[in-house]
């Protein structure tokens, strides 16, 4: 699968600090950014990056046949977190799990991972996943 | 006063993959003597994941850095990575981790390459430039997924993990360093040519020529330049290839093995080369007491080897819980089979 070099360039601050928008109007914390809220059209809103936050795991799907480009990583598990503090929810691989411990409600936390890759020549796609936190 | 002097380590962090691969299972699939991985003295190794190269755990050792370092990363005016595993042969590694950490654009980045040494040769780069001022604060990351050929004897310890360190002025620093020296010869002891997948080492070079005799070449240089003596060091970490290579240097030099043995990570994860002896400090700092006082000396193949002496200050009580220790990822693992080992780290060639 080939990306075109200029909007995965142009998104690479979003993708490796979780950059989301958060409306002044209703609250809500919204990834990815979007320039109006996508819950009250309200265009009152801020940037806020989610790289430091906390998340619990909502909902997951295992993927057993991924698409071109990922058959290294098979099973692709994708899952849905909510943030603990603002609240957003955001879609992103996970990773450093094994199926039988998804759980939900399981704390996790985001990781700075190789998301994709263009064959053995092409770019290298960072970005961010979600694996269970490490407790100290 | 050296320029040393005026710098220290304001914060360290370390990354170590979740998966481990027993060492008996190699042995077992090789046909090596089963003894092997206990001569050795390395029981398992860390594996990195499908989706981990030595950026993204060289990012969360920097996250972890800058945690307790407690600075502003657009202050940080250096960026140098150290690694024999990047993930680019042509496209600096340095500069993914510093846009992901808010460090860019006003700052250096760059890779660094001297086999397992390149980090620390960066760390006295970074004290020369934090003490002429040059740059307020300096990270340099140790990261590496070691390569070895399936079935040399390299594959028994070649393993994966970083460590990263923000240099600043000695006034914020969580351990000052108090001198440092290096040794560096021509040794054909370790190399990988260009478009080969894997190194190859000069089996008689790699102990006496090379390990030992550089590194006790930089600590004696070390203990010349300051008059310190080996009873004078609460701590010795030395690069460690296996778990007793750092043993014997240690005997060589005179400090004993219980100086070592606080250091030594490679028994439980194998050698992380670039982050090989760095991860021995950080697994120290995590622990360390204010006023202790400790040895560092890295090695790198090719070949040369450093000596820093660093003191623990007050300041490591407060940073030591500020992020994830070294005890905490030795905790978190989970083993995996040789067959997912040789998936994760790419030995099995499909067409892509
Ligand atoms: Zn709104």
């Amino acid at each position: 699968m080939k990306i075109s070099i200029p909007p995965s360039w142009r998104n690479r601050v979003a993708r490796y600090r979780l950059t989301a928008t958060k409306c002044r109007d209703c609250g809500r914390t919204l990834y990815p950014p979007s320039e109006v809220c996508r819950v009250c059209g309200s265009r009152n809103v801020e940037e806020v990056e989610l790289i430091n936050e906390k998340a619990k795991l909502v909902t997951w799907t295992i993927i057993y046949s991924a698409m071109d480009g990922f058959e290294d990583r098979k099973p692709v598990i994708l899952g849905v977190v909510e943030t603990v503090e603002s609240k957003a929810r955001i879609l992103a691989p996970l990773t450093d799990i094994l199926p039988e411990e998804l759980k939900a409600g399981l704390l996790m936390e985001p990781v700075l991972r190789r998301i994709s890759e263009e064959g053995e020549v092409g770019l290298i796609h960072y970005g961010v996943a979600y694996r269970p936190l490490i407790k100290p | 006063m050296l320029p040393e002097e005026k710098t220290g380590i304001l914060g360290w962090g370390s990354y170590i993959p979740r998966w481990r691969i027993d060492l008996k299972e190699i042995a077992d699939l090789w046909g090596f003597n089963p003894e092997q991985p206990e001569e050795l003295a390395v029981l398992e190794k860390s594996v990195a994941g499908v989706d981990e190269d030595a950026v993204t755990m060289g990012w969360e050792a920097a996250l972890n850095a800058l945690k307790r370092a407690g600075i502003n990363p657009g202050e940080i005016g250096a960026v140098w990575f150290g690694t024999e595993s990047k993930p680019y042969a042509v496209k600096p590694s340095a500069t993914i981790i510093a846009e992901a950490l808010g460090i860019t654009p006003k700052t250096m980045a760059s890779d660094w390459e001297f086999a397992c040494r390149a980090a620390s040769e960066a760390i006295r780069v970074a004290i020369g430039a934090v003490a002429s001022g040059l740059v307020k604060y300096a990270l340099v990351i140790g990261s590496d997924t070691a390569q070895a050929n399936p079935g040399d004897v390299l594959e028994f310890t070649a393993s994966s993990a970083a460590t990263a360190l923000i240099i600043g002025p000695r006034d914020e620093a969580a351990a000052f360093f108090e001198a440092s020296a290096s040794f560096v010869t021509d040794t054909p002891d370790f190399w990988r040519r260009d478009h080969s997948r894997y190194p190859l080492h000069g089996e008689a070079f790699t102990g006496e020529p090379a390990y030992f005799k550089h590194i006790v070449g930089a600590v004696k240089l070390l203990f010349e330049k300051t008059g310190l003596k080996p009873e004078d060091f609460d701590y010795a970490v030395f690069h460690q290839p296996n778990g007793t290579f750092p043993i014997r240097v240690a005997r060589m030099l005179g400090i004993p093995r219980e100086k070592v043995l606080p250091g030594l990570v490679t028994p439980y994860i194998g050698n992380s080369y670039n982050s090989s002896a760095l991860i021995g400090l950080s697994k120290i700092l995590d622990e360390a007491k204010p006023g202790q006082r400790i040895l560092l000396a890295p090695f790198g193949s090719g070949a040369g080897a450093d000596a820093y002496s660093i003191v623990v200050t007050e300041r490591v009580l407060e940073r030591q819980s500020k992020a994830l220790k070294v005890e905490d990822y030795l905790k978190r693992k989970h083993l995996i089979s040789y067959a997912k080992y040789a998936k994760n780290r790419r030995l099995i060639n499909r067409i892509v």
